[in-house]
């Protein structure tokens, strides 16, 4: 079955994340998508996160093809104009890549080439837009396509941005222009979840819940103090705390993995987005004790 | 205004290296008002130049360094120490500097500022870009504050993931344009404008290099004419 199937049949879908090396050795990268295989309902390939330059979103997908795992290419407005972007998602049609993930993407600055002209021509919600003309045969400019182009388009939401109305009427732009699904910003307070996915319910689209491996004190506190609508709440940090320095990413693992299931099982939202940040081998083990696997 | 900096002493005496003798050009608008084509900054400019063993035949500060013809018509009276020297710098904007090449055909023509933003003054000499001159303006659906310039992304449908309690991705210190547009819009009763979903730019608008004449120009010498 593939991704579009799963989640639209209501299964509760599992996503995780492979990031391109920065260099042409790909051992490491290939080793992860053996680990994945066969767990994982399809991975993402990140596009220059962070605006660090590595290799691109799209040979990485049909790297991960060709080791049988089906990719979501991940692709933002920050270093192609309105050009770039249709010619790859085109190329990406003909290479068999059909799920894409539309986001504006880090801003230079971020990353590690900070002298490069950032473009952002079209954003994420006009991105959006133009992979739903190129699905119904036309450029976005209303050119004729010889032949059309069958995405199944995806996009990005914080739920607990501070503030957050600004960012809930985005999604509800991105629901409008054909957002079929959603991979959220991490999340660590179910209970606060629940109140944006009764928000999100509204809207017909799925969402799928982003999870991100805490692997220490320092990593949550960082988390906290860093990274725009992230937030870990202090009983979290307290257990990982108690855990030890030794035990903190077996109690990371843990979390994850309590977390996977408690949004399985009352059915909280259609799948959960799992960034393990480097250490995507852990995926399996965090799906086994969600007793997925 | 045209926002100008000026560059470093190192960086203009190895663009001026060639050189011994200058006449200085200001500009008594935007570059006076940013302190970098004054009288005191030419005068501190000739300072810096003597130091360095070269000499300034003359300077002179134009009503509008960008209005090239006034400019020229200016300059008239300057002519001996315009030509006794072997360069021209000119302490204004590049379009000013510009100017100056125009007007002197056979000289070599220097910026001695770095030209930055067009920028509103928001206390004396303290400057922040509000319109990057994108040659369709859409702040009527935006609340009269500009995402094209205000957002580091350019973004036109909301807040980016990188935004943080109300701040930017790119700085702490300036405040997410989305959200002050979202809380402007709230203040005005316009917050269904921002349901609204923006088309992409037009960025053939802002092809270079513009010209124009007023629209009603040719229609005026026409009128005369008859
Ligand atoms: S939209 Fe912004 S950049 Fe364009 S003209 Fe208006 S204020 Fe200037
Ligand atoms: S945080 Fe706001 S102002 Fe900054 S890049 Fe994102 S949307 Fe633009």
């Amino acid at each position: 079955m593939s991704f579009k199937e799963a989640i639209e049949s209501g299964k509760f879908v599992i996503t995780a994340e492979v990031g391109p090396p920065k260099g042409t050795d790909i051992t490491t990268m290939i080793h992860d998508m053996h680990i994945l295989k066969g767990k994982i309902d399809a991975v993402n390939v990140t596009d220059n996160q962070s605006a660090v330059m590595r290799i691109c979103s799209l040979a990485v997908c049909k790297i991960a093809m060709e080791q049988g795992l089906e990719p979501i290419l991940q692709m933002t407005c920050r270093d192609r104009n309105r050009i770039g972007l249709q010619s790859d998602l085109l190329g990406a049609s003909v290479l068999g890549i059909h799920n894409v993930l539309c986001m504006t993407g880090d801003h230079v600055t971020a990353g590690d080439q900070k002298g490069s002209k950032s473009v952002y021509d079209i954003e994420s919600v006009q991105l959006l837009q133009v992979v739903d003309s190129l699905n119904k045969g036309k450029d976005m400019h209303g050119n004729e396509l010889k032949g059309a182009t069958s995405f199944y388009q995806g996009a990005v939401v914080t739920p607990e941005a501070n503030p957050l109305e600004p960012q809930l009427m985005k999604f509800e732009k991105k629901v409008r222009v054909g957002a079929n699904f959603f991979q959220t910003q991490a999340i660590y307070d179910i209970e606060k979840f629940k109140s944006f996915m009764a928000f999100a319910r509204k809207s017909n689209t799925k969402i799928m819940a982003g999870l991100v491996v805490l692997k220490s004190v320092g990593m949550a506190n960082f988390l906290n103090n860093n990274v725009p609508g992230i937030k870990v709440p202090p009983e979290l940090i307290a257990e990982l705390k108690a855990a030890g320095k030794e035990k903190a990413l077996d109690t990371g693992l843990n979390i994850t993995a309590r977390h996977i299931k408690q949004l399985k099982d009352e059915k909280i939202c259609d799948g959960v987005h799992i960034m393990a940040i480097g250490m995507e081998d852990k995926v399996p083990e965090i799906l086994q004790r969600a007793g997925l696997l | 205004m045209i926002i100008s900096k000026r560059k470093s002493h190192e960086d203009l005496m190895k663009s001026f290296k060639k050189y011994k003798s200058f006449f200085l050009i200001g500009c008594s608008e935007c570059a006076s008002l940013c302190g970098t084509g004054d009288v005191a900054a030419m005068k501190t400019m000739q300072e810096e130049l003597e130091q360095e063993g070269k000499t300034v035949t003359g300077m002179m500060v134009p009503k509008t360094g960008c209005q090239t013809l006034g400019t020229k018509i200016e300059l008239k009276k300057d002519k001996e120490a315009c030509e006794s020297a072997e360069a021209i710098v000119v302490m204004s904007c590049g379009a000013g500097t510009q100017s100056g090449v125009e007007i002197f055909p056979d000289k070599p023509v220097y910026p001695s500022n770095d030209t930055l933003f067009l920028g509103n003054m928001t206390r004396f000499q303290m400057f922040d870009e509000r319109c990057s001159l994108c040659g369709e303006c859409i702040i009527d659906q935006t609340g009269g504050i500009c995402p094209i310039t205000n957002c580091p992304k350019g973004l036109l449908n909301g807040p980016c993931g990188g935004m943080k309690d109300g701040n930017c991705e790119v700085s702490s210190e300036i405040k997410c344009a989305w959200v002050r547009i979202y809380e402007r819009q709230k203040k005005v009763n316009e917050l269904d404008k921002m349901n609204e979903i923006l088309p992409p730019k037009d960025w053939s608008k802002k092809q270079n290099p513009h010209a124009m004449a007023r629209q009603d120009k040719d229609k005026d010498k026409k009128e005369k004419k008859a």
